[in-house]
């Protein structure tokens, strides 16, 4: 078995994202009044499925050698998209920041990165537990 | 770009917050005042904010994209009004000739509500810098107790 196999990778990368992602959360409220300020969002799912290849759906084949490996199974490229949120509200001085949904989103990251780090220290578990079993 | 660069970036949202609240207090505490050092009655304080990227290390002025997307905010200027409201006020050793006064042109309900909306957003900083000092404390329990 590889140590750092598929499931370890994915969940250190979405960890790392979920990081990321608080950092946004904590400008977009530490921006709240900031006069022409833009509310950041960023997404990783879509990227982290594509890297993960689950149900082979977004599998490209490479019939010649010249052929870009055009991102399934990689984690190392892994480009999370960082935008403007489209649905912020414009306030008179510009800015587009919504507090009340940045803590809403805040709460969730946090029980995710929560759930993540569970889900780790069960991964691990699993491969204590087959360190120590007897044959 | 990590958790402790979240944590930066939140304390410049308390330290903003609260050199509005500053100004308003000043605001509020000088509504009266008719004579300042500088002469004339005293001039209302206003604080505009402005975004910057949060690079504090060499390593995360390194980073790409998203180290530009993570911003501090800081309170850029401190603006004085102009603007003054003559009071008729014939006994005040203030007033000029005709009896006039000339007051600082501050309205109390104002100062509070923006006080209000400077203390609100002060708190959305703590909530958002417990949130993240809770997910790096999680974070430390990897590969604990296993």
């Amino acid at each position: 078995m590889d140590v750092s196999d598929k499931t370890l990778q994915a969940l250190t990368t979405a960890l790392n994202f979920r990081e990321m992602r608080n950092e946004l959360i904590s400008t977009n409220i530490a921006n709240a009044n900031t006069p022409g300020f833009k509310a950041k969002k960023l997404d990783f799912e879509e990227a982290l499925a594509r890297a993960l290849d689950v149900d082979g759906q977004m599998q490209m084949n490479t019939t010649d050698g010249k052929h870009h490996n055009v991102g399934n199974g990689g984690f190392n490229n892994l480009d999370p998209e960082v935008y403007d949120n489209p649905n912020g509200v414009v306030s008179e001085s510009g800015n587009t920041v919504d507090v009340e949904a940045e803590m809403a989103t805040m709460a969730e990251n946090k029980l995710m990165y929560d759930a993540l780090v569970q889900l780790i220290n069960k991964k691990m578990g699993i491969m204590k537990y087959a360190l120590n079993s007897e044959r | 770009m990590d958790l402790l660069s979240s944590l930066r970036i939140s304390a410049s949202g308390l330290a903003a917050q609260r050199k509005r609240m500053e100004a308003h207090s000043s605001n509020i505490a000088n509504a009266q005042t008719t004579r300042t050092a500088e002469g004339g009655p005293y001039r209302r304080k206003e604080v505009v904010f402005g975004s910057e990227p949060a690079r504090d290390t060499f390593s995360e002025i390194l980073e790409g994209e998203l180290a530009e997307n993570a911003q501090t905010v800081h309170a850029t200027e401190v603006v004085h009004s102009d603007k003054v409201v003559y009071k008729h006020d014939p006994t005040h050793p203030d007033a000029n000739s005709e009896g006039y006064v000339a007051m600082p042109d501050i309205n109390p309900m104002v100062e509070m509500a923006n006080m209000i909306e400077a203390q609100r957003a002060y708190e959305s900083n703590v909530t958002a810098i417990n949130t993240t000092k809770q997910m790096a404390m999680k974070s430390l329990e990897i590969g604990r107790g296993n």
